[in-house]
């Protein structure tokens, strides 16, 4: 893959108005996931109910998005049979949509559950832990989305190294969630719908990923294949040690 | 991986050299066509040469069966081996060689005979048939190489020329595959042949690749993409990258590649 003939345009010059279009439609549907992962947060945190449920009803808009995504790069593999950088740009693309619609599924989530949390006691402790997660997830996001534009396989790599923090944040607010709710049977409700928020939080950051790995894709021609370190340490935590 | 894979599943004798090229450059007069190309053209597989016009991957086609012995100006350096034999050795019958190295052109050029005698010439100015009934036999198996046989079997005393574009490019390629080639040149084999015409052609190229080394030149990379195993991109004169056509098509490593295939100005 070369700079070069990502800079040259094509002979054809509808089939860069194409590329564009479809490149710029996926950039606004990145644009409203952060924005509704940040409502979701901001909703979360403040216990604004009202917030919550615009988030809520603005995925929408994300869904369409990711249609006409899927559609123009349909449109463009059956008319213009895109080959090397082009076809990578087209499949890269698509799949970015896919995570990204995702991702906005998520940031509803947490949205929603932040609706029930608002009624119930709270565990200020935890969501400052998760409030600092999601601060980590939205600038990979932002990163990863920056780093595709900008054809970056740098930045994507380091994206990538980041998601054990957010992994490593999860385990930790899942620890102390199971100590809370332990303590008193008052927190199981918020406890296990924050719980959720971090979780949703936590496939938000294997989304950036996996974004951060279709630039470098785009770039290289190969997915990255080395294995990265898995935090997520819950798939095997009890109560009993505690 | 995937490319082994794909070999596999398509019952490629992995990797068996057919034709190997050296040093090969090539001058009209004072004009210098092919700078210095090397590459080995596998067995049983279809090897396409893609390339702007005027980037010598005709020209360098032309000289696997000595085609450019024809043009007088023309003039060819280097060292070309059909099975390890060298075929700009004086002791080499370039008629004889092409016999070997079958050649199927642009435009369709049936001789002005019955069809018939278009598949039999061959097999007859080399003495292949020893019998009217051995030569109807080379005929009907020739015919049906190319995929025509069904088509053509009620009529194969009528003239050749009177049978559709489509149907003309088959009889060629029936006609080159009667004297029993090894390796089958195709020039643009199918720039004059309509949608139909051409899968049928590209079809009948998948079947050969089972008996045959197959080289095709062509305009369309998508062509190019969908029938060959090996693609050559020339430029210029030089062989600029040559590899699996899935490797050239998705992830070229040279830039002047990407440019060509991705239709941009290179």
């Amino acid at each position: 893959m070369t700079d070069q003939a990502m800079k040259e345009k094509h002979i054809v010059r509808s089939f860069d108005t194409e590329l564009e279009a479809v490149q710029a439609h996926l950039m606004r549907m990145g644009g409203l996931v952060e924005t509704g992962l940040s409502d979701a947060i901001t909703a979360l945190r403040e216990r604004d109910v009202h917030l919550a449920e615009r988030t809520v009803k603005a995925d929408r808009t994300i869904d369409e998005l990711e249609e006409l995504v899927k559609t123009e790069a349909a449109n463009i593999i059956a008319r213009r049979a895109p080959t090397a950088v082009d076809l990578r740009v087209v499949l890269a693309t698509f799949t970015i949509a896919n995570q990204l619609e995702r991702s906005g599924d998520h940031a509803k989530n947490i949205a929603k559950r932040s609706i029930t949390i608002a009624q119930s006691a709270s565990l200020d402790e935890v969501t400052a832990a998760i409030a600092h997660q999601a601060k980590m997830v939205q600038s990979m996001l932002a990163g990863a989305l920056d780093a595709f534009m900008k054809r970056d396989p740098d930045a994507a790599q380091s994206i990538r190294e980041r998601d054990a923090e957010v992994d490593a944040t999860y385990n930790t607010v899942f620890r102390t969630l199971l100590t809370h709710m332990m303590e008193d049977p008052a927190n199981i409700t918020p406890g296990m719908h924050l719980h959720f928020v971090a979780k949703n939080l936590e496939r938000i950051g294997d989304h950036a990923t996996g974004i951060a790995e279709q630039t470098i894709y785009l770039v290289s021609g190969e997915l990255p294949d080395d294995d990265r370190p898995r935090r997520d340490q819950t798939p095997t935590e009890t109560t009993e040690a505690r | 991986m995937m490319n082994d894979m794909s070999k596999i599943e398509q019952g490629i004798a992995v990797d068996a050299v057919k034709i190997q090229a050296r040093g090969v450059q090539v001058f009209y007069g004072e004009k210098q066509a092919i700078k210095d190309v090397s590459v080995e053209i596998l067995d049983k597989t279809v090897t396409a040469f893609i390339g702007p016009s005027g980037c010598g991957k005709s020209t360098f086609l032309r000289c696997l069966n000595r085609m450019n012995d024809t043009i007088d100006i023309c003039r060819v350096n280097g060292d070309i081996r059909l099975d390890g034999e060298d075929i700009y050795d004086p002791a080499i019958d370039p008629v004889q060689l092409r016999a070997k190295v079958g050649m199927v052109f642009q435009k369709p050029n049936p001789f002005p005979k019955s069809i018939y005698d278009n598949v039999a010439y061959g097999p007859r100015i080399h003495g292949l048939a020893r019998s009217k009934a051995d030569l109807d036999e080379i005929v009907e198996r020739s015919l049906r190489r190319g995929a025509i046989w069904d088509e053509v079997k009620d009529r194969l005393h009528e003239p050749g020329t009177g049978l559709s574009g489509g149907q003309q490019q088959r009889l060629c390629i029936a006609r080159a595959v009667a004297t029993e080639p090894e390796v089958l040149l195709m020039d643009e084999p199918c720039s004059a042949l309509d949608p139909i015409a051409t899968a049928q052609v590209e079809e009948l190229i998948d079947e050969l690749r089972l008996n045959y080394s197959v080289v095709i030149v062509t305009h369309s990379m998508q062509q190019a993409a969908r029938v060959s195993q090996k693609t050559a991109f020339f430029h210029l004169g030089n062989l600029v990258e040559y590899g699996d056509t899935g490797q050239i098509f998705t992830n070229p490593e040279d830039p002047r590649t990407e440019s060509y295939i991705t239709g941009r100005i290179g």
